[in-house]
């Protein structure tokens, strides 16, 4: 797949086969060029954005209908982006644009963003890094989001090519400074019109406050307590400044080893047991410190081991399970499935899909993590007992497993609030390293780990799999996960708060300004219209009925229609006619058999998994309760919208999940009018009408990629042959045409 | 009654509304394993004639269309009768002929069920079923031809099909004879922007035409248009055989104990082929739609037999291309017309005639069909639960639909044709006279088999009528008036077209279609082709925008899903975790709420419609009080 075009050459007797041509004749380019002048686009700054380099005549091409060919604009570096202005944007109605991202255009590469960087020289594709002694005439751009650009520059200036190639390479892959990312820069010059959004309740956890708060929620606040033993970071760097920690724990313990060896607080059950999680003592060889750490830690456990404490279960993430390496490694291999240069590409990848989405393990990984996360949900609901989970550094795969535990377990996480403030105290506050995973300085590759990632594609399974119960839809995720490389949100570019207390200035003494003000991602407002952001909401999803009494009528009425709305729906009702219900007997009997697959081994542990996973499925679901997914081999998916949105061939027009929407919003709207018809005669006064999301209402046929590549929508010639026509005489032709096909089964 | 094997759950006689139920009913060509069950671990596997060695505590049947019924003997003492039950279902299997299985059902209340049901789907034995047809599809340059009347043209052609208006049924005949067995080219579809499509069988190399004879079939083939495609249909889709074994190995995937890993299982689902075949199709059959509708090209489809491709093709062109064949009435009439008209020989091609020439098509194609559905959900009036419903009906021994391999023999079974044929059946009586209403059964009559209930369940709650607009059909399609060069023939080959020197395989060179084509995965486009390609298509086609109604299915491997309502039916943890779409629910409440308007509002008329945005609604306070204390639907709910 990668680096096609240096393998293609390898026929020896054969003069290489051309893998990139141009299509474009010069006739053309000057046509378009006469255009160019005419229609300049004007490029869009950020506040504090700079132009770094630029290049004019450069060829854009587009991918459409299997054949190439280009667009010709300007080619600019700033340090923000990488942004091409050509003439095509015009193309977009109004009615398509309505999802646009205000601070990232279609055509716009956050330099963060940017994943390779490969030059075509003489036909062969190269990866580009430092410096370069001869300039490429074609420059392809892979992006993290899985975008793939490709920019001809065999007719732009020389000069130019040299400065726009240094200088996109430099300022993409050479390692940078904290201090010089792109937000502080936005920061500064955007000090006084940051607004942030007053309806966002995204709890922070960066006060005492919003862990009491939490404690609260959960109703925690018997067994733990909140500290702030850490503020102004005087215990250690990782942590935040305030935690919660079990209620008879000695501060002065969490001194002790700068924070390691203290099972930390995460969530709680509503039977009271909690999941817990706790950083490994550094290794050491010296025995008497050995001795030391251990009595230290007989000394934790013994508070958290006796009443009113749970029994503790202890899950070392570090050993027997995933390694952030096998993450790595799958992810690479998987993403490769999907960074397409050229159809061709396409093709031969399609052909194997199956084998080759199976030998990434990326599903895999997925199903292992969703797997973890349910045999912990066991031992919390059905066991009662205590989790502890523990890892090296407590930040990465304790941040993806709490997390889905508490998606599972507690429906507040499936609101849109919840689930942010979930990231906000799992992974922001719990000190996951987004700016070292990212790789977002560029400093260490290795450390590159797609561990949030793995995260969001977990939910999205969950989400894919029970709709109804998440407030947010998918394109809320793969928005989110696109929002990784936005530096001008503080949420994911740092790797601890302290990390960036410090450097916000807060903290530090030597500033004598008043601290930056910088964005959070969760201020949705900033990269989407009102309009755009109701894609982001599932119609469909119900708030859980708050049972509180008193209230006045009017409230209650409302009440009781929630409660009516099919929580609980589906799986007894007689619409199963077809799928017989089948006795407990049955499911344990048959289901032995397959779960014993899903199991390597059979000890008690597992057959106490089997019996929960299987007794949570043959029960009707409570979306506002206890969800667990599906793991087994049919049912872990691919993120199609994620991960395909690029490919124009994966486009299916007028269908795809967007007809049911439009259908839904419709009724949606229908029901809710007759509602207000209804509530009107019963209150005499007008109720308060919502606005009814229309986005979807005037396109008839939308694609299936909606709300992303709307390019891709105008494209109304009709894909036929896709190898087009050849007359048959041509003997050349048709012994060529046999190579390929021996080439074929090679592959 | 036919040989079955039914459970009837306590009560179900009382509230029966069905004469037969469809949920507990396995005819015994559906076993496709019979297994008794003593404890947790003594099985044995039943094959027919082989003797239990044990009072089996349950039996498990595992049905050939992916269904599973497991019966327990073990509440209630039930153990000698278990013995009994067993074997008498094991004898019955080792004794059962299937070819001569169907004995019509004598069920006086199949008639009365029926009072009120929708038009009944044309069966398509009559002329007039095929004139309303024609008429209905505008296609004037057709006629219906009597000319196999008696079936001596061909036993697996139906009586009557369309051909060119000015063609005598003389020159029909006098065709016919050089195709393999006999199967002429006859119109499929009549596309309202002018383009046809048609079937037939392959070219009966051996025969030596004289010169009317190939005037004929050209002529034929011709059917008045300047362009003509003709399209090898066993090119790039699999064999016969390529079918079964893809659908056993299929079945050995989802038996519920298969063997493989959970991280094996997109492999080993690759491995059966069964999603490739289904692009294959899908991709094809993309193809032709958009030379039928969108350049206006007549497409004549060829297959050696003309019973089986051809079917799966003509059919998906129909419900990408045409919105009406998306309605139930539509597809209900498509598949009678093109798989069971057309001779489609389902007895064969479902194992019931014995081990070879078995291959699911149809099954397939209902698979085709049902990616079709998931990928535009709103274009469908029918859903998953209709596709469902017909799946298991390929084997119920009730109706003669799928029972018998061509009309012929359908239309001697059900007694029409005695005036013409005097057929000595063995083993069969004839149905008592004056039960004429048994005769007239189809598969299409579901309330035998389906409660009202579920039958309701056929229809799509997301069916979105406004997805076809109707405008289309009136739309000149200029492209079709640019005159051609003088007559144009060309092959669609492996995803490109060829001109074609003529026809006809007899006059100068060896048949095109003689050369068998092996199924072979597309070959990936070349890059450099991608240059001198430029489409190819001949200028004067012209590109045409896509023209609305026609739907382009994706064929990608990340969009060919794999149904598991239907294939993983038998594993239960499958079988729970199948909530019903939330769509219906709100469609329940939507008309809920309507009804209550409409009762509080008399004088507004019962159109739905008016009903949201009339403003002048009088509603009695009081009333709705006292619907909220407690009359309130399941289904309400709040503001989105």
């Amino acid at each position: 797949m990668l680096g096609k075009g240096v393998v293609g050459g390898g026929g020896g007797t054969k003069a290489p086969k051309p893998s990139f041509v141009s299509y474009v004749r010069p006739e053309e380019i000057h046509t378009n060029e006469k255009e160019v002048t005419e229609k300049e686009v004007t490029l869009h700054l950020l506040p504090g954005e700079q132009l770094l380099c630029e290049a004019s005549t450069v060829l854009k091409y587009v991918q459409e209908d299997s054949c190439q060919h280009g667009v010709y604009g300007r080619l600019v570096c700033t340090d923000f982006k990488i942004a091409f202005l050509g003439d095509d944007e015009s193309a977009l109605d109004n009615d398509e644009t309505q999802f646009k991202n205000k601070v990232v255009g279609e055509n716009d590469i956050t330099l963060h963003c940017v994943d390779q960087i490969y030059g075509v020289f003489d036909e062969k594709k190269k990866t580009l890094f430092g410096q370069l002694k001869k300039y490429p005439e074609k420059l392809i751009i892979h992006c993290k989001d899985l975008r793939v650009f490709q920019f001809c520059l065999r007719y732009t200036k020389e000069e130019e090519v040299k400065r726009i190639v240094s200088g996109i390479i430099h300022h993409t892959q050479a390692p940078k400074l904290l201090k010089r990312l792109f937000l502080f820069s936005y920061a500064t010059a955007a000090q006084n019109n940051t607004v942030t959004d007053p309806k966002n309740h995204t709890v922070m956890f960066d006060t005492l406050k919003d862990w009491c708060w939490e404690l609260e929620r959960t109703k925690g606040n018997m067994k733990y307590k909140a500290v702030s033993v850490n503020e102004g970071y005087k215990v250690c760097e990782r942590l935040p400044a305030h935690f919660v920690v079990p209620t008879p724990l000695p501060e002065e313990n969490v001194q002790r080893f700068q924070g390691h060896g203290i099972p930390i607080w995460c969530w709680s059950c509503h039977n009271g047991s909690a999941l817990l999680k706790m950083s490994a003592l550094p290794k050491e060889q010296d025995d008497g410190i050995l001795q030391i750490q251990k009595s230290f830690l007989d000394g934790v456990y013994k508070t958290i081991h006796r009443p009113p404490y749970e029994i503790v279960k202890t899950e070392d993430l570090s050993s027997n399970f995933l390694s952030l390496q096998e993450i790595q490694t799958a992810y690479s291999k998987f993403k490769q499935l999907f960074l397409i240069d050229n159809s061709t590409e396409f093709w031969d990848t399609d052909i194997k899909w199956f084998s080759l989405l199976e030998s990434s393990s990326w599903l895999d990984i997925i199903r292992r993590c969703l797997k973890k996360a349910i045999e912990i949900t066991e031992c919390m609901e059905a066991q009662n007992m205590n989790v502890l989970l523990l890892e090296e550094n407590a930040s990465d795969l304790c941040c993806l497993i709490s997390s889905l535990v508490q998606l599972m377990m507690d429906p507040h996480c499936r609101t849109r609030i919840g689930f942010q403030s979930l990231i906000q105290k799992e992974w922001v506050m719990g000190g996951h390293c987004f700016l070292d995973r990212c790789n977002h300085l560029r400093q260490n590759d290795k450390e590159e780990v797609p561990v949030f990632l793995l995260f969001l594609d977990c939910v999205w399974q969950l989400v894919h799999q029970h709709p109804p119960a998440f407030e947010f839809t998918e394109t809320y995720l793969t928005v989110l996960s696109d929002s990784l490389y936005i530096p001008i949100f503080s949420t994911f570019f740092f790797n601890s708060p302290h990390q960036k207390d410090t450097n916000m200035g807060r903290e530090g003494q030597d500033t004598q300004s008043k601290p930056l003000n910088l964005l959070t991602v969760w201020d949705w407002s900033v990269q989407f219209e009102p309009k755009a952001q109701t894609l982001l909401k599932n119609p469909l999803y119900v708030e859980k009925p708050k049972l509180d009494k008193g209230q006045r009528k009017g409230m209650r009425f409302k009440h009781q229609r929630q409660l009516s709305l099919p929580l609980t729906q589906s799986k007894s009702s007689p619409k199963r006619g077809f799928f017989r219900e089948e006795t407990d007997h049955l499911i344990k009997n048959l289901l032995g058999k397959r779960i014993s697959k899903l199991i390597n081994s059979s000890d008690e542990l597992q057959d106490n998994f089997r019996e929960f996973y299987d007794s949570w499925h043959s029960k009707p679901t409570d979306y506002h309760g206890l969800l667990l997914p599906h793991i087994e081999g049919p049912e872990i998916k691919v993120w199609a919208q994620r991960y395909l949105r690029w490919i124009p061939e994966a486009q299916i027009l007028g269908g795809g999940r967007v007809a049911t929407m439009s259908k839904l919003l419709e009724m949606m709207e229908e029901v809710q009018s007759l509602q207000e018809k209804i509530d009107e005669r019963h209150h005499s006064q007008q109720a308060p009408q919502a606005e009814a999301p229309c986005l979807l209402r005037n396109s008839a046929r939308l694609s299936s990629l909606f709300p992303f590549a709307l390019l891709q929508r105008h494209s109304s010639k009709p894909v036929l042959p896709t190898s087009g026509w050849k007359a048959l005489g041509d003997e050349d032709d048709l012994a060529k045409r046999e190579d390929e096909f021996v080439d074929l089964g090679d592959v | 009654m036919p040989p079955r094997v039914t459970f009837q759950p306590c009560g179900w006689q009382q509230n029966q509304d069905t004469p037969l139920s469809s949920e507990y009913d396995f005819a015994l060509v559906n076993i496709g394993r019979l297994e008794a069950v003593s404890g947790l671990s003594r099985v044995q596997l039943l094959r027919p004639g082989s003797l239990l060695k044990f009072i089996p505590e349950e039996i498990m049947i595992h049905g050939r269309d992916f269904r599973l019924l497991r019966v327990g003997f073990e509440a209630g003492g039930l153990e000698p009768q278990a013995f009994q039950v067993t074997m008498a279902i094991v004898q019955a299997r080792a004794q059962s002929n299937p070819a001569q299985q169907y004995s019509g059902i004598t069920l006086s209340k199949a008639g009365q069920g029926s009072g009120s049901r929708k038009p009944p789907v044309p069966l398509m034995e009559t002329a007039e079923d095929w004139e309303t047809e024609r008429k209905k599809q505008a296609a004037r340059g057709w006629r219906v031809s009597t000319v196999n009347e008696r079936f001596d043209v061909a036993t697996s052609l139906p009586r009557y099909f369309w051909v060119p208006n000015r063609i005598l049924d003389s020159e029909v005949r006098r065709a016919f004879g050089h195709f393999h067995q006999g199967r002429g080219p006859r119109l499929s579809w009549h596309h309202p922007g002018g383009s046809d499509l048609l079937r037939c069988g392959g070219f009966y190399t051996a025969s030596d035409p004289n010169k009317e004879d190939i005037r004929a079939v050209e002529s034929m083939l011709q059917a008045g248009h300047s362009d003509v495609v003709l399209v090898d249909t066993m090119d790039e889709l699999p064999s016969l055989a390529d079918v079964q074994l893809a659908h056993l190995r299929l079945r050995a995937l989802c038996l519920p104990d298969s063997s493989v890993a959970e991280d094996k299982w997109l492999s080993a689902l690759e491995g059966t082929r069964w999603l490739d075949y289904i692009r294959a199709c899908l991709r094809k059959a993309s193809d032709i739609s958009v030379l039928v509708t969108s350049r206006v090209r007549s497409v004549i489809l060829q297959e050696r037999g003309d019973r089986d491709l051809n079917g799966l093709l003509s059919s998906l062109v129909q419900l990408l291309s045409a919105p009406e064949a998306r309605t139930l009435f539509g597809f209900q009439s498509l598949v009678q017309r093109e798989w069971v008209a057309a001779g489609h020989p389902f007895l064969t091609r479902l194992g019931g005639t014995g081990a070879s020439e078995e291959a699911p098509v149809f099954l397939l194609f209902l698979d085709c069909v049902w990616q079709l559905l998931q990928q535009f959900p709103a274009d469908f009036e029918f859903s998953e639960f209709f596709l469902l419903a017909l799946h298991d009906s390929v084997r119920v021994p009730d109706t003669l639909t799928f029972l018998r391999n061509t009309p012929w023999e359908r239309g001697k079974q059900s007694g029409q044709l005695n005036s013409y044929t005097q057929v000595y059946t063995p083993g069969y009586s004839q149905p008592p006279a004056g039960n004429s209403l048994n005769l007239q059964l189809s598969v299409w009559d579901w309330d035998l088999r389906y409660s009202n209930a579920q039958i309701l369940q056929f229809q799509n709650p997301g069916y979105d009528p406004e997805h076809c607009p109707d405008s289309w059909l009136t739309r000149p399609q200029p492209s079709f008036m640019i005159p051609g060069p003088p007559s144009s023939v060309w092959l669609f080959s492996r995803g490109a077209l060829t001109p074609l020197n003529q026809l006809c395989p007899w006059r100068d060179s060896p048949s095109l279609l003689a050369v068998s084509s092996r199924w072979l995965p597309r070959p990936a486009i070349s890059s450099e082709s991608l240059a001198d390609q430029e489409w190819g298509l001949p200028s004067h086609w012209g590109a045409c925008p896509l023209p609305p109604g026609l739907l382009l299915p994706g064929y990608l491997g990340p969009q060919i899903r794999f149904w598991r309502r239907c294939y993983l039916r038998g594993r239960p943890e499958v079988q729970m975790g199948l909530s019903s779409p939330t769509i219906s629910g709100l469609q329940d409440e939507l008309s809920h709420l309507q009804e209550l308007l409409r009762k509080w509002t008399p004088r507004i008329s019962p159109e739905v419609h008016s009903k949201k945005r009339d403003p002048h609604t009088i509603l009695n306070p009081t009333e709705i009080v006292g619907i909220l204390k407690g009359q309130l639907h399941p289904f309400w709910i709040t503001r989105c």
